[in-house]
C-alpha cells in the first residue's frame, strides 16, 4: 500500500532545474511567441482597450456638460446629451468586442501553449516524465497553460488598465486641482489598506489547507485499503475516523471568513469616503460658484474611475501570475527533445552492440564503462542487484534514454543516428509496470505504430497467456482498461502482448515476468526463448530460473559488468552471483519487510527511464 | 432534469437555514441604507446644501453619507459571518459525503473532489450569494433612494432595468449550458493528459507520439472551440449591462427636460445618476458576471459531487451475504483433517461457521466468459483451506465471492454462523474478515491499527498475546508499544502485511479469508502467520502466495478452471497435474518444462526451502491494480499546483 501524494503534493517532486541559462528566459521567450502568435488580436485589443478607455474618461465630463445644459440652456443641450448617448453606446461596442475579442484570444493562445508544449513532452518523452512527475506535467500541460494562455490578452489591456485612474486623476484636476488634491491624499489609505487584506489571510488558509490535507490523507489511505474495509464492514467507522478533522477545517473556514471580512469592511469603505471626500470638495466650489453642477457630477464619477487603482492592481497581479505559469512551461521546453537520425538499419538479425556506455544521474554514474554485445537472434539476460542500473540499461538499449558517453549500436548503426520510426519499429519494449494506453484491450495491446493486424493482436495476447483473462473481461477485448479488474500479473501480461504484437530485430523486456506466476512464466518464458531467427533479446531478469534460459547472462554490479557467461558457469563459480538471486537477501531486509523475488518494493530499482 | 434537482436541493439547504438566511438580509440592509443615503444625501446636498449656498448643511448631508458608508462596511463585514454559516455547513455536508463515498466505492477520484471540487463549490457558492445578495439590497436601496426623490424618476429606471434582467434570465441557459461544455472539455482534456504523461515511456517505446498527439490536440482543440463559442456568448452580457445599466443614464438625460418640468430637482437629478452610474450598474455587473460563471461552475461541480451523478463509477454495492445467525450446524461433520488436529486454545472466542458454495457462477460481465463456473465448495468449521492456481484464474473473485464484496451471477454463497456459542461476541459483528494483498494500515495508534475489527478496546494483554502470536512483537516494540502513532508510509510492505494479519487475528470473525496477505513476508515470517491463525481456530481460507501455504493447509482447492480440483495434498499429486506442476513434483518425462527452473539448486521437493525464488504461485504484483476497478481514472492530481 502506497500512499500516493495527494495533489497538492506533487509540485515536491519537480527537481531543481539547473541550465547554463537562467531558467526564466525560456518563459518569457515562450511568452513573447504566444503574444506574436495572436499578434494582430492583441494590437486589436489594445486599441479597442484605448478607445473604450478614451470614452470612459470623456464621459464623465460629457454627462457633467448635458446636464449643465439641460438646467441652464435647454435649447442647446439636444447635442449634448447626442454626444453622451453616443459615448455610451461606442462604449458598449467596444465592451462587446473587448470581451468577445479578449476571451478567444486567451483560448486561442492557451492552446497554441497546449499544442506546442504537449508537443515538446512527447518529443521528450520519458525524459520530461523523470524530470518532472506525471501529476505535475498534467498540472502545468492544463493549468499553468490556462494561466499562461491569459497573458497576451492581459499584456494588451494593461496600458488602458493603467490609463483609466491615471486619466481620471488628470481630468479631476482639469476641472479643479482642489478635488483632486483631496483625492490624492487620501489614495496611500487605500493601497496600505489592501495591502493588509493580502496579508491577513495567508495564516488561516495554511491551517484550512492542514487540515483538509489531513482528511485526504486519510482518506487515500482508506481508499488504499477499500477491499479490507469493505470486507470488514467498516465504512462507517473509517469515514467518522476520516471526518475527525473536520471540525477544526470548519473553525479554520470560519477564521477566513472572519479575516475575509473584517479586510472587505475596511475596503469598501475606503473608495466611497474618498468619494465623498472630493464631493464635499466639489460642493464647497459649488457654493462659491467655482464649479457648476455638471462639474460635481463629473468630479464624482472621475473619483470612482480613479479608486478603482484595484482594477490595475488586479490586472497586473493576473499578469505576473500568467509570467510565473509561462516560467513554469519554460521549464518543460528546457528539456531537450530526443533529436533523431536518418540512418536506415542494414539487413541484420538485431545484433545489440554497447560500447563504452556511460550514464551520471543526479552526480552518480550509474553506468560506468558499459560494453556489451548481444549477437543477433540470442538472448541477453541482464542481472544483478537491485539500483545497479539493470533498467536504465534496458532504456539505453532502445534508447528510451541516452548515454552521457559511449554509443548504442543496432547492426552496426549508433541508435542516435537512426531514423525514429524505423528505431521504433524495430525495437519492441516490455516493461514491469507497463502503462496501458488506448481505449480498449485491443486498442491497449496493439498501441504503437504501426498498429498491428487484429490477428497479430490476438495471436500476441495468445503468447502472452493473456488471451484467457481478456475474454474473461465483461466486454472482452473491447473492455476499457482503465475500468477493467486486472490485476498486476495481468496488466503485465498486456504489457508483454503489446511487445509480442510488434515485430522487429530487438525485443527488450525489463524485469516483465515479475508478477507472473511460476506457469504463466514458464508458458511465456517457452516462446521467449525459444528460436527466433532474426530477433534478439534483452531481458532484464531477477530470477534464476529466468537467466538460465539465456543464451549469455550480463552479471551487472555498481553500474558495471561484473562478468558476462552462462547462467550455470557463474551459479558454480561465484557464491556472490548466487546471493544475486535472493539467497540470504532476507536478512539484510528486516525482520518482515522481505522483499522474496528481488525487486524492491519502494520501486527504487527504477532508477532508469521506467517512469 | 439533474439541473432543476441540484437547484431543490439548494433552495431545501437554504430553507433549513433560515436564521442564518435571515442575518444575512439584516445585515444587508445596513447595505441598502448606504446605497440609499449616497444618492439621497448626496441630492440634499446640492439642493438644500450647496446650491442654496448653505455649505454647512450640504456638508452635513454628505457627512451623514459618510456615517452611512461607514454603517454599510460594518455591515459588509457582518455579512460575510453570515455567509460563512451558510457556506460552511455546505462545505461539511460535501466533504461529508465526498468521504463517505470515496471510502465505500474505493474511488480514487474522491480524492480531487475533497481538495479541489468541494472547495470550488465553497468559493462559488459564496461568490453566487454575495453577489445576488448584494444585487437585490442595492437595488433596493436604489429604488427608495429613486422614489424618495422623486416617483418619476422611478418611471425612467426601472423598465430598461427589468429588460435587462429578463434578457438575462433568458441568456443564462444557453450560457450555462456553454459554460458546462466548456468545463467538461477541460476536464476531458485533463483526463486524457492525465493518461498520457504517465505512459510517456510506453509513448516513446512504441513509436507512438503521432498518434497520441493527434489525440492530445483533438482535445486542446475541442476546448478551445467550447472556449470560443462561451466567448461569443459573452456579448449578451454586455447587452444586459448596457441596457440595465447605461441605458437609464442616456434615459434620465434624455427625459431631463420633462422631469425637471414635473419638479424634479438639479440636485434629485445628480443623485439618480449617481444612483444609476455608482449604485445599480456595478451591482449589475457583478450579478451579470457572477451568475453567469460561478452559477453554472456551482451546477456542473455540485452535480458531479451529488450521489446520482450519473457519469460516477458504479460499483457493485457491498454488502454481507452471510446470513444472520441461524440455528448451530453441528450436524455437520468436521473435516477429516481437522479433527487430527489439537483443538485450538483461542477456538472457544470464535464461533461456529460453516461456508457453502453450491453452484456459484461469476462473470465480470453479461457478454464475458465467467471466471468461475458451477462451483460447489462446503468448508466445515475449522478447516484450513488453501486455493492455489495460476494468477488470474479467479482465486481473488472466490474469496471476494466468500466475504460478499462480490455476488455470484449464479449459484449461492452461504455462511452459516451461530454465535450463541461465544461469550463476549457480538451478533453485529462481521462473519468473516478478508485480508487482501495490500494491507489496510492507516495513520494513528498501532492500538487503534489492531483493534479495528473490534467493536471495544481491545485490553493489552490479548493484545499483545495476539502480537506474539502472528510474529509481530518486534515491530510493535521498535514502533513503541501499542500507543504508538503510525505512519504508514515508512512501514513496508510486509510490517503492514503483519499489522493487518495480527488485527484479524484479534477480530471474532470465524471465516478468516486470506487473499495473498502473506506476500511480502518471508517464509519462515509467512509460516508463523499461518500457524497462528491455524491455532486461533475458526475457518482459515488461504489463497496461496506460495506452495508452502498449500502444504500447511488441510485441504487445498487448486483452481485450473474446469479442470478444478479440491483435496488434500497428496489426492491432489495424483490428480492434478497443474498441482503437481505448482510444487514441482512432477512425473516421468511428460512434464520436462518445470524442471528448468530449478537451476539454483532449490530442494523440489516440499520443505522450507520451497517458497524461494521461482517457486511463487502469485508473486505480487503492483499494489492496489484490484482495488481501484471501480474508477481508474484518477483526476486527482490534475491542476494540483
Amino acid at each position: 500500500m502506497t500512499v500516493s501524494p495527494g495533489p497538492a503534493a506533487s509540485s515536491h517532486r519537480v527537481q531543481p532545474f539547473r541550465s547554463d541559462h537562467p531558467p526564466a528566459s525560456t518563459g518569457d521567450a515562450l511568452l513573447r511567441a504566444a503574444t506574436r502568435h495572436s499578434g494582430v488580436r492583441c494590437v486589436a485589443l489594445g486599441l479597442l482597450a484605448l478607445a473604450a478607455t478614451t470614452a470612459n474618461l470623456l464621459l464623465p465630463a460629457a454627462l457633467g456638460q448635458a446636464l449643465d445644459a439641460l438646467l441652464t440652456d435647454p435649447s442647446g443641450a439636444t447635442r449634448r446629451v447626442l454626444s453622451c448617448t453616443a459615448l455610451i453606446l461606442v462604449l458598449s461596442v467596444l465592451d462587446a468586442f473587448e470581451t468577445v475579442l479578449g476571451a478567444t484570444t486567451n483560448a486561442r493562445a492557451t492552446a497554441w501553449l497546449r499544442e506546442r508544449l504537449t508537443r515538446h513532452v512527447l518529443d521528450a518523452g520519458p525524459r520530461a516524465g523523470r524530470r518532472f512527475g506525471p501529476g505535475e506535467l498534467v498540472a502545468r500541460l492544463v493549468g499553468s497553460a490556462g494561466q499562461a494562455g491569459a497573458a497576451p490578452a492581459a499584456l494588451a489591456g494593461v496600458l488602458a488598465a493603467l490609463a483609466t485612474p491615471l486619466g481620471a486623476i488628470v481630468a479631476l484636476w482639469l476641472i479643479d486641482y482642489r478635488p483632486a488634491l483631496v483625492f490624492l491624499c487620501g489614495a496611500p489609505v487605500i493601497a496600505v489598506l489592501l495591502k493588509r487584506f493580502t496579508r491577513d489571510s495567508s495564516q488561516c488558509v495554511a491551517r484550512y489547507q492542514d487540515a483538509q490535507g489531513r482528511i485526504a490523507g486519510s482518506l487515500t489511505e482508506a481508499i488504499d485499503g477499500a477491499r479490507t474495509v469493505a470486507a470488514a464492514g467498516t465504512a462507517d467507522k473509517e469515514v467518522a475516523r476520516i471526518l475527525r478533522p473536520l471540525p477544526e477545517l470548519s473553525r479554520e473556514g470560519h477564521r477566513m471568513w472572519r479575516v475575509q471580512g473584517r479586510a472587505a469592511a475596511q475596503a469598501v469603505a475606503v473608495a466611497p469616503l474618498l468619494q465623498i471626500a472630493v464631493l464635499a470638495t466639489a460642493g464647497l466650489l459649488l457654493t462659491r460658484e467655482a464649479l457648476s453642477v455638471g462639474e460635481l457630477l463629473a468630479a464624482s464619477r472621475y473619483a470612482v474611475l480613479a479608486s478603482g487603482v484595484g482594477v490595475l492592481v488586479g490586472r497586473l497581479g493576473g499578469l505576473i501570475e500568467a509570467r510565473a505559469s509561462a516560467h513554469r512551461l519554460g521549464e518543460l521546453l528546457d528539456v531537450p527533445a530526443t533529436a533523431h537520425g536518418t540512418r536506415h538499419l542494414p539487413r541484420g538479425r538485431g545484433n545489440l552492440e554497447l560500447r563504452g556506455v556511460t550514464v551520471h544521474r543526479g552526480g552518480r554514474t550509474v553506468l560506468d564503462g558499459v560494453d556489451l554485445v548481444v549477437p543477433g537472434g540470442t538472448t541477453l539476460a541482464v542481472v544483478g542487484r537491485s539500483g545497479t542500473g539493470k533498467s536504465l540499461l534496458a532504456a539505453l538499449a532502445g534508447r528510451l534514454a541516452d548515454p552521457d558517453g559511449g554509443d548504442v549500436l543496432l547492426d552496426g548503426v549508433p541508435l542516435r543516428a537512426l531514423d525514429r520510426r524505423e528505431l521504433r519499429r524495430e525495437i519492441g519494449y516490455a516493461f514491469e509496470r507497463p502503462a496501458l494506453l488506448g481505449d480498449s484491450v485491443e486498442a491497449t495491446i496493439g498501441f504503437g505504430h504501426p498498429t498491428p493486424p487484429a490477428h497479430r493482436i490476438r495471436a500476441a495476447a495468445r503468447t502472452a497467456r493473456a488471451d484467457d483473462f481478456v475474454r474473461r473481461l465483461p466486454h472482452g477485448y473491447a473492455t476499457p482498461c482503465a475500468g477493467a479488474p486486472l490485476s498486476g500479473g495481468e496488466v503485465q501480461r498486456l504489457g508483454l502482448a503489446r511487445a509480442f504484437a510488434r515485430g522487429g530485430r530487438l525485443l527488450i523486456l525489463d524485469d516483465a515476468l515479475s508478477s507472473l506466476d511460476t506457469v504463466t512464466e514458464h508458458h511465456v518464458s517457452e516462446a521467449l526463448f525459444g528460436n527466433m531467427p532474426g530477433r534478439s533479446r534483452l531481458i532484464v531478469a531477477h530470477r534464476a530460473s529466468t537467466a538460465a534460459r539465456a543464451d549469455t547472462v550480463a552479471w551487472l554490479d555498481e553500474g558495471r559488468v561484473r562478468a558476462v557467461g552462462r547462467h550455470d558457469e557463474l551459479w558454480t563459480s561465484s557464491a556472490e552471483y548466487r546471493r544475486v538471486f535472493g539467497s540470504g537477501a532476507e536478512a539484510a531486509e528486516g525482520p518482515a519487510g522481505g522483499a522474496d523475488d528481488g525487486s524492491d518494493p519502494s520501486g527504487r530499482e527504477r532508477t532508469g527511464d521506467s517512469r | 432534469m439533474s439541473g432543476n434537482r441540484v437547484y431543490r436541493r439548494g433552495l431545501r439547504f437554504l430553507r433549513a437555514r433560515g436564521r442564518v438566511v435571515a442575518r444575512l438580509a439584516a445585515w444587508s440592509v445596513l447595505e441598502s441604507g448606504q446605497t440609499f443615503l449616497t444618492g439621497f444625501a448626496l441630492a440634499r446636498a446640492v439642493d438644500a446644501g450647496f446650491l442654496a449656498g448653505r455649505a454647512a448643511v450640504g456638508l452635513g448631508w454628505l457627512g451623514a453619507a459618510a456615517v452611512a458608508v461607514v454603517a454599510g462596511a460594518y455591515g459588509t463585514g457582518r455579512v460575510y459571518l453570515a455567509v460563512a454559516a451558510l457556506v460552511e455547513p455546505l462545505r461539511d455536508r460535501l466533504v461529508r459525503d465526498v468521504v463517505d463515498r470515496g471510502v465505500r466505492d474505493a474511488d480514487r477520484g474522491a480524492l480531487s473532489r475533497l481538495t479541489q471540487q468541494v472547495e470550488i463549490a465553497r468559493d462559488t457558492f459564496a461568490g453566487i450569494v454575495m453577489v445576488s445578495r448584494s444585487f437585490v439590497f442595492t437595488a433596493v436601496g436604489a429604488l427608495v433612494g429613486l422614489f424618495s426623490l422623486a416617483p418619476l424618476l422611478l418611471l425612467v429606471v426601472v423598465p430598461p432595468l427589468a429588460a435587462s434582467l429578463v434578457l438575462f434570465a433568458l441568456t443564462l441557459r444557453p450560457l450555462t449550458r456553454r459554460q458546462e461544455a466548456f468545463l467538461v472539455a477541460d476536464e476531458e482534456l485533463a483526463t486524457q493528459l492525465g493518461a498520457v504523461c504517465p505512459g510517456l515511456r510506453d509513448i516513446t517505446a512504441a513509436g507512438a507520439e503521432e498518434q497520441v498527439t493527434a489525440d492530445a490536440l483533438e482535445r486542446i482543440g475541442a476546448e478551445q472551440r467550447t472556449a470560443r463559442s462561451l466567448a461569443r456568448w459573452g456579448v449578451l452580457r454586455v447587452v444586459s449591462l448596457t441596457i440595465g445599466g447605461q441605458l437609464p443614464i442616456v434615459l434620465l438625460l434624455a427625459t431631463a427636460p420633462w422631469l425637471l418640468a414635473h419638479g424634479v430637482t438639479a440636485g434629485a437629478l445628480v443623485g439618480a445618476l449617481s444612483y444609476v452610474g455608482q449604485s445599480l450598474l456595478p451591482a449589475l455587473q457583478n450579478l451579470i458576471h457572477g451568475l453567469g460563471t460561478s452559477g453554472s461552475r456551482l451546477a456542473v461541480v455540485l452535480r458531479r459531487l451529488s450521489p446520482g451523478d450519473p457519469t460516477a463509477p458504479t460499483v457493485p454495492t457491498v454488502r454481507d451475504t452471510a446470513d444472520d445467525v441461524r440455528e448451530p450446524s453441528a450436524a455437520r461433520a468436521p473435516a477429516p483433517a481437522s479433527a487430527a488436529r489439537p483443538s485450538p486454545p483461542a477456538a472457544a472466542a470464535v464461533p461456529l461457521s460453516h461456508v457453502t458454495l453450491s453452484h456459484v457462477t461469476f462473470a465480470y460481465g453479461p457478454a464475458s466468459e465467467p471466471v468461475i463456473e458451477d462451483l460447489d465448495l462446503s468448508i466445515p468449521h475449522g478447516t484450513h483451506l488453501a486455493v492455489v492456481g495460476p494468477s488470474g484464474i479467479g482465486k481473488s473473485t472466490l474469496a471476494a465471492l466468500m466475504a460478499g464484496l462480490l455476488r455470484p451471477t449464479g449459484g449461492s454463497v452461504d455462511v452459516h454462523v451461530d454465535v450463541h456459542q461465544v461469550p463476549g461476541a457480538r451478533p453485529t459483528e462481521r462473519h468473516h474478515v478478508l485480508i487482501p494483498q495490500e494491507a489496510y494500515v492507516y495513520t494513528g495508534t498501532l492500538a487503534e491499527n489492531l483493534g479495528h475489527l473490534r467493536a471495544g478496546a481491545v485490553p493489552e494483554a490479548e493484545l499483545l498475546a495476539a502480537a506474539a502470536d502472528v510474529g509481530l512483537t518486534a515491530l510493535l516494540d521498535r514502533l513503541g508499544g501499542p500507543t504508538a502513532e503510525i505512519a504508514p508510509g515508512t512501514l513496508s510492505a510486509g510490517e503492514r502485511q503483519l499489522i493487518a494479519l495480527t488485527r484479524a487475528h484479534l477480530a471474532y470473525a470465524p471465516l478468516v479469508l486470506l487473499d495473498e496477505a502473506t506476500c511480502h513476508l518471508d517464509p519462515a515470517a509467512e509460516a508463523r502467520a499461518e500457524h497462528a491463525f491455524a491455532r486461533r481456530g475458526g475457518t482459515l481460507v488461504v489463497v496461496a502466495h506460495r506452495v508452502s501455504s498449500a502444504l500447511r493447509a488441510d485441504r487445498v482447492l487448486v483452481m485450473d478452471g474446469p479442470r478444478t480440483a479440491y483435496g488434500d495434498h497428496a489426492e491432489l499429486l495424483e490428480r492434478s497435474p497443474l498441482y503437481r506442476d505448482l510444487v514441482g513434483a512432477w512425473s516421468g518425462p511428460s512434464q520436462p518444462a518445470l524442471s528448468l527452473r530449478d537451476p539454483d539448486g532449490v530442494d523440489a521437493v516440499a520443505g522450507a526451502g520451497l517458497a524461494r525464488d521461482g517457486r511463487h504461485v502469485v508473486p505480487h504484483g503492483p499494489v492496489g491494480q484490484m482495488e481501484t476497478a471501480g474508477d481508474l481514472r484518477d483526476g486527482g492530481t490534475v491542476g494540483g499546483e
